[in-house]
């Protein structure tokens, strides 16, 4: 190769497929890139689902997918965040919002660290918006007044086969080269790869993206088992609900978790466990007796969760699973995905000659993966779900190090250890960390300074706001329903 | 023994040695954010012992500290001989004749997600007729004029895109804190530490003795006591990491001189044949020095260099400072936490020291045992954390500090040749690496410097990037050229209309007898 990479070729299924190949379809078809996608059989099944964080709604708007659409075509729903509930502890919210707002100019969790202490009754989600209006089955629309209070932002339950059909249509019109095939060879030169061959037909290209196809070299593979307990998911689906929960639904069960993504179209459960302790007819009945509903259209998936420290290796880059794949917590497949291609754009190969960027790619995702990694290793180590062997286990699993760090900093003082490339912000740690019944045992005694009135009376600022912002917001089923009525007309 | 009142105080008590700058914005810093029911804080200084004082010049973060004491500006100007500064000028740094500036603010801005540089460097190799790169940061222009005047704090403004820092006479400045320190209850004495006491159990600090025989017991000990490091170094035997072979030099003359050559409101920093020399212009004088490696030049030759090259006439003999570049393995030991040179040292090429203090102040108060603490050795988890940051703070100013000297092209010199060959941190080779090959800048969240201030080095010293990102080629060229044009010109036309730097300083914050330009 003597010039910049123009030719992209994207071999895999589902959304890692279509959202990469649009996404770099859209960002450089007008620099004289073009892109290939080799389509291979779809692994969904009717109760996938992707459940999304916030960020994605910035990608989609890259893309030109308009959110009502989306919301109409996937019969999808909103989320605001997870409520958390489990055996022997309050329920608790993972909100995709601020948790309080500052006092005297002072960050607002150790306040409420000192409050609790002294008595206060108020959980660390009734500060919360998002988590207040997610619980009385409403949205959260941001106006000015929650701009001022702090962040408000949702993610969506999307219904996996639709939504990966939205992504396909949308990378067919920004005119992404589209193949089915029904599995691809590699022809290789070295660490270079220099064509797939989908079905007996040649593909040539520069750069080679493995979305789910396998033909990446994952020779290095970092193994996370050690960390994590759970090595099998069911999912299942049943009836929509009448009235559409805006949260995904975690549940801890006597030996594993269950997840509860309700959308228009129907109740999408998924049901983590181990397959030594449960074969798959006992997990199929025991997330049923969890989930309180009948499961249909349910499949077992294994889950292997596991790194690859260079998913850019030669001109392959391995985006989604192919190149981290996680635990089924919290689902974070789709904004790994979203991760491996938004760098992946601000990283394209400018030249012949690409090493540089490779190496920024491959510290910047690994890093980034991390973190998500740390959140979720985080939820489990400090898990107080009982003492069945699932939990004691999840309990007892090696940690990175820095989680010790993380979880040390937290109980010694309520601080978050700023590191780069979080995902997630410090209120959110703070919550989870709260929420699994960790309370610091220091505040920074820089809040001290305050008044106890002045904290008192901004606790009830707060409080009072909350309820009124909440009382405004539309359901969430009137909103969807506004929503997506007023779109198809 | 004459026991200080101290030893009874119920409150958690603080205990500072040394004055100077980190002594003093300690102090200053922990009597603003802790209250003085639960801390007592008590700062120990000796006249007799002199500060290094070398950091005259400073960071736009200081404002930050300044705002959070509530410190008047104007009043802290006058007061401390106070000038403005808008970036440093780097002479001679890429070849002998050169000469760029690193502004504190942005170059351009984004257009479309993509940054400012790639469109540049696009339209450049496009054959646009495109202005330097310097020519759209309006903190550079302003500088080079010579003109200052306040941010506007409208985001739309063209005049929002810079931000300012001071030079100051940190003597002044340790002054000015220790007034307002010992104004709000931080209790000041005069004398120097004798003797230390620890408890024989669990090794902490407990007390210090001073010559006069005074007794001050504490809970918590700050080593603010320079290069000597009386506690972390004196009494924990704390190592030091050297950094010797990335920054060689290891020597400096200080000396002030009267005003001439320019009343700028930006530093100088002219590199030599062994080293580089300083110029930071106050209200009264200026602040100069050559900072140099003894392996490379001998102290007379080095003294003399720097008399026969100063813009006004020597205020006073030259003072030799000696010291290693580098800092210590761990800032937080046990009870006693080591603040400014105590902790570590780098050369002040980019006026870090004082923020390093800063930085260092505010993770303190962030991680300070709580006050019912008392008489239990401080959680060692927070010496962890403060630790862990600290250690990020000094690598990524040591990394942009060695950039300076690594894209020199002074061939011929044997420092500068050195500095060329030599091996190089592995996140610095890869972070060049990425500039070369597509014109990214290091942007991360955490501790200096931003990706502008990178930008303004690479650039500066001579990197040119061999290509650019490829988003930059989506848009249309003629619109973009157009564009970088329309910036200079609203930069070029704001900066007409602003005062001169030493007319704004005469009339804002003019020292009694005013200013000497």
């Amino acid at each position: 190769m003597s010039a910049a990479p123009r030719h992209v070729v994207i071999a895999g299924r589902d959304a890692a497929l279509w959202l990469t190949a649009a996404a770099i379809q859209r960002a450089l078809a007008p620099a004289g890139v073009t892109v290939t996608a080799l389509e291979l059989p779809s692994a969904l099944t009717p109760a996938s689902t992707y459940v999304s964080l916030p960020a994605i709604e910035a990608l989609h708007v890259r893309l030109g997918i308009d959110e009502a659409a989306l919301l109409r075509d996937t019969r999808g729903s909103f989320t605001l965040g997870h409520n958390v509930a489990g055996p022997g502890a309050a329920p608790f919210f993972l909100a995709h919002g601020s948790y309080g707002a500052p006092i005297d100019g002072q960050g607002f969790f150790p306040f409420w660290v000192k409050a609790r202490r002294f008595g206060l009754g108020a959980a660390l989600e009734d500060f919360s918006p998002t988590a207040m209006a997610a619980r009385q089955g409403r949205m959260l629309l941001p106006d000015a007044a929650t701009e001022v209070f702090g962040r408000t932002d949702y993610g969506y339950h999307l219904p996996g086969i639709a939504y990966a059909g939205v992504l396909k249509t949308r990378a067919a019109r920004l005119g992404v080269t589209l193949h089915q095939t029904h599995g691809v060879a590699v022809e290789r030169d070295g660490d270079t790869i220099r064509a797939l061959v989908a079905d007996g037909e040649r593909i040539g290209g520069d750069l080679f993206v493995d979305a789910g196809a396998g033909f990446h070299d994952d020779a290095d593979r970092e193994d996370w088992g050690d960390g994590f307990v759970t090595d099998r998911v069911l999912i299942a689906r049943t009836a929509p609900f009448s009235s559409i929960p805006a949260y995904t639904e975690l549940r801890a069960g006597p030996n594993g978790w269950l997840s509860l993504q309700a959308s228009q179209a129907a109740t999408h459960v998924a049901y983590a466990f181990v397959s030594t302790e449960q074969d798959d007819a006992a997990a199929l009945a025991v997330a049923g007796a969890l989930a309180g509903l009948p499961l249909g259209d349910a499949m077992v998936q294994v889950v292997s969760p596991g790194r690859d420290p260079r998913p850019w290796h030669g001109n392959t880059i391995a985006i989604g699973e192919a190149a981290c794949t996680f635990d089924p917590l919290f689902g974070l497949d789709l904004h790994a995905i979203q991760l491996g291609i938004v760098h992946l754009l601000s990283l394209f190969p400018a030249g012949p000659d690409f090493a540089a960027e490779r190496d920024e790619y491959n510290r910047i995702v690994a890093s980034s993966f991390d973190r998500l990694r740390e959140f979720q290793s985080t939820f489990y180590a400090l898990n107080q779900f009982g003492a069945s062997e699932f939990w004691a286990n999840a309990r007892e699993a090696a940690v990175p190090p820095e989680v010790a760090h993380k979880i040390a900093t937290f109980r010694a003082r309520g601080d978050i250890a700023p590191m780069e490339d979080e995902t997630f912000a410090p209120d959110l740690w703070q919550a989870l960390f709260a929420g699994l019944g960790e309370m610091p045992e220091s505040w920074p005694p820089a809040i001290d300074r305050t008044p106890p009135e002045r904290m008192k009376e901004d606790f009830r600022r707060i409080l009072g706001f909350i309820k009124d912002k909440v009382l405004e917001q539309p359901t969430h089923d009137a909103y969807l329903a506004t929503l997506c009525r007023s779109e198809a007309a | 023994m004459n026991q200080s009142s101290d030893t009874s105080d119920p409150r958690y008590r603080i205990v500072i040695i040394g004055g100077g700058t980190a002594g003093w914005m300690t102090a200053a810093g922990l009597a603003r954010q802790l209250s003085s029911r639960d801390y007592a804080i008590t700062l120990i200084e000796s006249d007799e012992i002199g500060t290094v004082g070398v950091g005259e010049a400073t960071l736009p973060h200081i404002k930050l500290f300044n705002d959070m004491l509530g410190l008047d500006e104007a009043e802290f100007m006058r007061a401390t001989r106070a000038t403005f500064k808008l970036g440093i000028e780097f002479r001679d740094w890429d070849r002998p004749g050169d000469r760029y500036i690193h502004p504190f603010g942005a170059f351009g801005e984004p257009w479309g997600g993509v940054e400012f540089q790639h469109h540049w460097l696009r339209a450049k190799a496009a054959g646009c007729d495109v202005p330097p790169f310097a020519a759209c940061s309006y903190a550079v222009v302003a500088a080079a004029a010579d003109k200052f005047e306040l941010p506007n704090e409208d985001p739309k403004s063209i005049r929002s895109t810079y931000s300012y820092a001071y030079h100051f006479d940190a003597g002044l400045y340790a002054n000015f804190l220790r007034a307002w320190a010992t104004a709000r209850g931080v209790k000041r004495i005069e004398g120097q530490v004798e003797t230390i006491d620890r408890d024989g159990e669990s090794g902490a600090l407990t007390a210090v003795t001073l010559k006069s025989g005074m007794h001050i017991a504490g809970d918590l000990f700050v080593d603010c006591t320079g290069f000597r490091s009386l506690l972390l170094a004196g009494q924990f035997g704390v190592g030091w990491e050297d950094w010797t072979h990335w920054l060689p030099c290891d020597r400096a003359f200080a000396v002030p001189c009267a005003h001439g050559g320019g009343f700028t409101p930006y530093t100088r920093s002219t590199a030599r044949e062994a080293g580089w020399q300083w110029r930071i212009p106050l209200q009264h004088r200026i602040g100069n020095g050559y900072i140099f490696s003894s392996n490379f030049i001998a102290e007379d030759d080095a003294r003399d260099a720097l008399l026969g090259r100063l813009d006004g006439e020597a205020l006073g003999e030259p003072r030799l400072l000696r010291f290693q570049p580098g800092r210590r393995e761990t800032s937080w030991v046990g009870n006693c936490i080591g603040i400014g040179l105590a902790s570590g040292f780098l050369e002040p090429l980019e006026s870090t020291s004082i923020y390093l203090i800063q930085a260092a102040v505010s993770d303190l108060v962030n991680l300070m045992p709580a006050p019912h603490s008392k008489g239990r050795s401080p959680d060692p988890r927070l010496a962890e954390e403060f630790n862990r940051l600290s250690t990020m703070q000094y690598e990524r100013v040591r990394d942009f500090l060695i950039l300076h000297y690594v894209a020199n092209r002074r061939e011929g010199e044997p420092l500068w040749d050195y500095l060329r060959a030599m091996p190089l941190p592995d996140a610095l080779v890869h972070k060049l690496a990425l500039f070369r090959g597509r014109a990214k800048a290091p942007d991360y969240q955490f501790g200096l410097f931003s990706r502008d201030s990178w930008l303004s080095v690479l650039l500066g010293q001579g990197i040119v990037p061999d290509r650019h990102d490829p988003m930059a080629d989506t848009f249309d060229l003629a619109r973009i050229a157009e564009r970088i044009g329309d910036f200079r010109d609203r930069i070029a036309g704001g900066v007409a209309a602003m005062p001169t730097h030493a007319e704004f300083v005469a009339d804002y914050c003019a020292m009694p007898g005013g200013i000497a330009a």
